[in-house]
């Protein structure tokens, strides 16, 4: 179940889940930008087991809450071993894998959008090396354009700081391409579908 | 001997030809390797990724509408945007000058005893000095986005508005950390490297009391920033100091939030030509995240503020001519394109602060000083750019005018006057003797036919070309093409149609371009030929100048008045509007682009609607007769075979579509391979000036790899330019003839 900030529920359906094609071209599109994606069940179990195994034996993890899907997806993965909502500067400095939700997936550019205003959701996105983000395949737009066409863009509370992330950070600067530069070395993208 | 030139520092302010002589010896000997993979890349990269956009056009009209909008509007925008920044709990200021900017900026790092600062690549914080102000103050800068951290250590200008540092290949910077950093660390690959800045830079950024950054848009609905990057070194700068500061310049303000959309998709795809890059930030600062306390100095609130700057803007927007610079949003399209800026980069082809061909008017602008747009030199308005540039900026257009206001700040020398007077040219406008001797092309020529051979064996003399490269800057290493003893229209009378077996119908004009009338008159036989065998009733113009020379040189007002002639000449000879077929392209590209701001609209709108490249005419009039070309043009009559290798003239590609000649070529049974560089180098005059001659020779290479290429992987290719000076550059660097495509179709007769 899908639910803004406002905190009503708000079933939202951008993209039919028949537009497999929307869902094809973003795989691809994630690979292109040097991501790494995985599709799995809408249950909060799945959504553990996908991170544990990214993140293999890379401790510790941090979260921050979900804003836009239910807080329940992280429930299990909160009572794991290792696993900070609550982390403080030196666990930041040191943290390898960070997790958080996406609001919104963008097919044409391989992109995730997070929300990175209020909440923790900027530091954990930014500075472990690894990121691992959750969206709901029902969140996927062609183009990120529709984003800002959207009813809920004018809304003051929504959306307020966010950021299309397409791909682990990256630099052309020194030569040849190099991913991994200020931000996350690595990109994996979780789909709830 | 120059003085050798130790830093790019040293001839980054191009206030005087001198100076730009030594900074292109400088980017050729030392920059160009790098620059030439590190532009050719992005330019291919932008292709595909431009190709790919769906409403790629579309989106171009609306980001030029947005932005033509804004500026209008700005007085209001910067009001509602002050409105919105202080509604958010953040502080604004507008600067009128660098000055003003720098020192609001010190002022708030002093009330928050900042002593170490982040930044974000700032093209504005590079145009106002920023670094250099707060360094005073003693506070720490550190630039923190990689290429900026390179320029740092080297203490360089940047060379390229979205890779600062684009001049630098790996080994160069491997042996720039070396010794600058005196590390022992690994440094031998991109990997090692960027580990390397990392690391010292992520306790930078953790420890910095502030950041500061750029921003690509500004929203005046809710003072929201727009800020595009790879590194994620912005959205640290951004989020992991209390204080955050943000400058930038009052065109990058757009009305709303939602404008954000149309730019975000055209920016990334004509940049790096990436459907996006990595980090595509929209904020609304201050952020409400509480502040992280990394610095170990207690609890801290957030602060924001937004410098909007002016700098020469405001009398930017005011001057009609250049103001349409303030739409850029500084892709760096235009620079990537640019065969020039290709081989030299911006610290042979740019300023203290901003490069390439879009770099000369914004560097006059910012810095009040029109003599240190004389780069712009370095502009030979192929017009290559005019296509990518995503708001559709006519960049060619702003150097021709910033050359005709330097050329008006010096005064006419004695030898100009004097050469005014012996051509009889008018109106007699400010320029030096080369200039004049380049847009008087036609009187030269005329001289020259008429005087031929005398003329001829006057350049043969012992010490001609030495008087010509001294007297005008005539590079003596070009070949100079000798002048006919009659001139196009002289030996077409037997071609044009007041004969009795000639075809019926309206019929074409064909224009006598002064460049086919005096350079290659055979070639303009060759054209008429053509059209005869086709069927086409043919008459051929007079021989008169059409401003293309003039223009080259800044001299819009000889320009003007050469296109007001012709326009009223052709419009006196073509009242049945027949087409006008044009065989030289930078004619053709002159009269459908540049006549748009020379002639009144209707003028320009007549000419246009006639006007059309000879063997696109040809190809056209094939398809609507419905017959097949092969029955006129036999290609078994062309002894050297299928093969050939075309090089389609810049301008003309600016304005029409290559392919339609190249079509029609393989209709003929021709294997046709197209060259994939921008332009051939000669470009004009470009080419022939010394100044210029090492410039136009890099140029070369490439194209001459090319052909190279082509012949290796497929054996001999006929060489075809559809331009006089593509011809001229061509065979001088191949040392093999070179046909125009009316020359190769007419040995198929
Ligand atoms: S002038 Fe146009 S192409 Fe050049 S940088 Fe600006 S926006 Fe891009």
């Amino acid at each position: 179940m899908m639910h803004n900030t406002d905190g009503q529920s708000e079933p939202v359906n951008l993209v039919s889940p028949a537009q497999q094609s929307y869902l094809d071209q973003f795989r691809e599109q994630v690979s292109a930008t040097g991501g790494t994606i995985e599709f799995v069940a809408r249950s909060p179990e799945a959504v553990r087991d996908a991170v544990l195994a990214r993140a293999s034996s890379k401790r510790p993890i941090l979260i921050a809450e979900p804003r836009y899907l239910s807080p329940d997806y992280f429930r299990p993965l909160r009572s794991e071993e290792g696993v900070l909502t609550h982390p403080h500067a030196d666990d930041y400095r040191s943290a390898p894998v960070g997790v958080t939700e996406a609001f919104a997936a963008v097919a044409r550019t391989g992109s995730v959008c997070v929300d990175i205003g209020a909440d923790i959701a900027g530091y954990v996105s930014l500075l472990p090396r690894l990121h691992i983000v959750v969206v709901d395949a029902e969140r996927l737009v062609f183009r990120p354009s529709d984003l800002f066409r959207l009813e809920q863009f004018a809304r003051p509370t929504f959306h307020r700081d966010f950021v299309f992330i397409s791909g682990p950070s990256a630099t052309a600067d020194m030569g040849p391409l190099v991913r991994g530069v200020h931000g996350p070395h690595e990109l994996h993208i979780v789909v709830l579908c | 001997m120059p003085k050798r030139v130790t830093s790019p520092r040293e001839v980054a302010a191009k206030e005087s030809r001198a100076i730009l002589r030594r900074a292109i010896r400088l980017a050729l000997d030392t920059e160009s390797a790098a620059v030439r993979h590190n532009t050719r890349s992005f330019n291919l990269n932008r292709y595909r990724a431009t190709a790919a956009l769906p409403d790629y056009d579309a989106l171009k009209d609306e980001a030029r509408r947005i932005k033509e909008h804004a500026l209008v509007n700005r007085k209001a925008l910067v009001q509602r945007l002050s409105e919105s920044v202080t509604r958010n709990g953040g502080h604004f200021f507008f600067a009128r000058d660098a000055q003003e900017a720098g020192q609001y900026i010190q002022g708030v790092c002093k009330r928050h005893c900042v002593r170490s600062l982040v930044k974000g690549k700032s093209m504005t914080s590079e145009e106002i000095h920023l670094n250099g102000a707060l360094e005073h103050d003693g506070i720490r800068v550190v630039e923190t986005d990689l290429a900026e951290f390179i320029l740092q250590a080297a203490d360089e200008q940047p060379s390229h508005i979205i890779a600062p540092a684009i001049h630098y290949s790996r080994e160069r910077i491997t042996a720039l950390f070396r010794r600058k950093f005196q590390t022992d660390l690994p440094l031998d690959t991109g990997e090692d490297l960027t580990r390397f800045a990392r690391e010292r830079l992520r306790q930078d950024f953790l420890a910095a009391d502030a950041g500061i950054t750029g921003a690509n848009l500004v929203s005046a609905d809710c003072g929201s920033l727009l800020l595009v990057e790879s590194e994620a070194n912005i959205r640290l700068t951004c989020i992991a100091p209390p204080l955050h500061i943000a400058l930038s310049g009052l065109e990058k303000i757009v009305p709303s939030r939602r404008e954000f959309a149309s730019f975000i998709e055209l920016l990334a795809a004509s940049a790096t030509g990436q459907p996006l890059t990595s980090y595509t930030s929209v904020i609304r600062p201050p952020l409400a995240v509480p502040v992280v306390d990394f610095r170990g100095a207690g609890p801290a609130t957030r602060e924001f503020h937004l410098v909007i700057v002016d700098n020469g803007r405001e009398a930017l927007a005011r001057d009609a001519q250049l103001k349409e610079a303030l739409y850029c949003i500084r892709c760096s399209a235009c620079l990537n394109s640019c065969a020039n800026f290709q081989v030299l980069g911006g610290h042979g082809f740019g300023g203290a602060t901003y490069s390439g061909g879009i770099g000369a008017t914004w560097e006059a602008a910012t810095t009040g000083q029109l003599k240190l747009a004389r780069f712009s030199d370095l502009c030979t308005g192929c017009s290559r750019c005019v296509p990518q540039c995503p708001v559709r900026i006519d960049i060619p257009g702003l150097n021709v005018e910033l050359r005709s206001r330097l050329n008006k700040s010096i005064p006419l020398s004695l030898t100009a006057r004097a050469m005014h007077l012996l051509l009889g040219a008018s109106p007699v406008e400010n320029a030096s003797a080369q200039q004049i001797f380049f847009a008087h092309y036609d009187r030269l020529a005329r001289w020259g036919t008429l005087f031929a051979p005398l003329s001829n064996f006057f350049s043969k003399v012992p010490g001609a070309r030495w008087f010509l490269e001294k007297s005008f800057g005539i590079d003596r290493r070009r070949h100079l093409a000798p002048f006919p003893r009659k001139t196009w229209v002289d030996i077409s009378a037997d071609e044009v149609t007041e004969k009795p077996d000639a075809p019926r119908g309206p019929g074409v004009l064909v224009l006598a371009d002064v460049f086919t009338n005096y350079g290659a008159p055979e070639r303009g036989k060759d054209a008429l030929r053509c059209l005869r065998a086709a069927g086409v009733r043919v008459r051929l113009t007079k021989s008169l100048p059409d401003g293309r020379a003039a223009l080259s040189q800044g001299m819009i007002d000889t320009a003007r008045a050469q296109a007001e002639t012709l326009s009223r000449y052709i419009a006196a000879e073509n009242a049945a509007e027949r087409p006008l077929l044009v065989v030289e392209p930078s004619v053709l590209a002159m009269i459908l682009r540049e006549y748009r701001k020379l002639l009144p609209a209707e003028a320009f709108v007549k000419l246009q609607n006639s006007t059309i490249d000879l063997v696109q005419f040809l190809a056209r009039h094939f398809a609507e007769q419905g017959s097949d070309p092969r029955a006129v043009f036999n290609i078994r009559k062309f002894a050297p075979g299928p093969r050939v290798f075309y090089h389609a003239h810049c301008q003309q590609r600016a304005v029409s579509d290559p392919s339609i000649t190249v079509e029609f070529l393989r209709r003929l049974g021709f294997e046709v391979t197209c060259s994939q560089v921008e332009c051939c180098g000669m470009a004009g005059s470009f080419g022939y000036k010394k100044d210029f001659y090492d410039v136009s020779q890099a140029v070369s290479e490439e194209l001459v790899e090319q052909w190279k290429a082509a012949e290796s992987a497929k054996g001999p290719h006929t060489l075809l330019a559809s331009g006089v000076s593509c011809i001229e550059q061509l065979q001088g660097a191949t040392g093999r003839a070179v046909l125009h495509p009316v020359e190769l179709l007419a040995k198929l007769l």
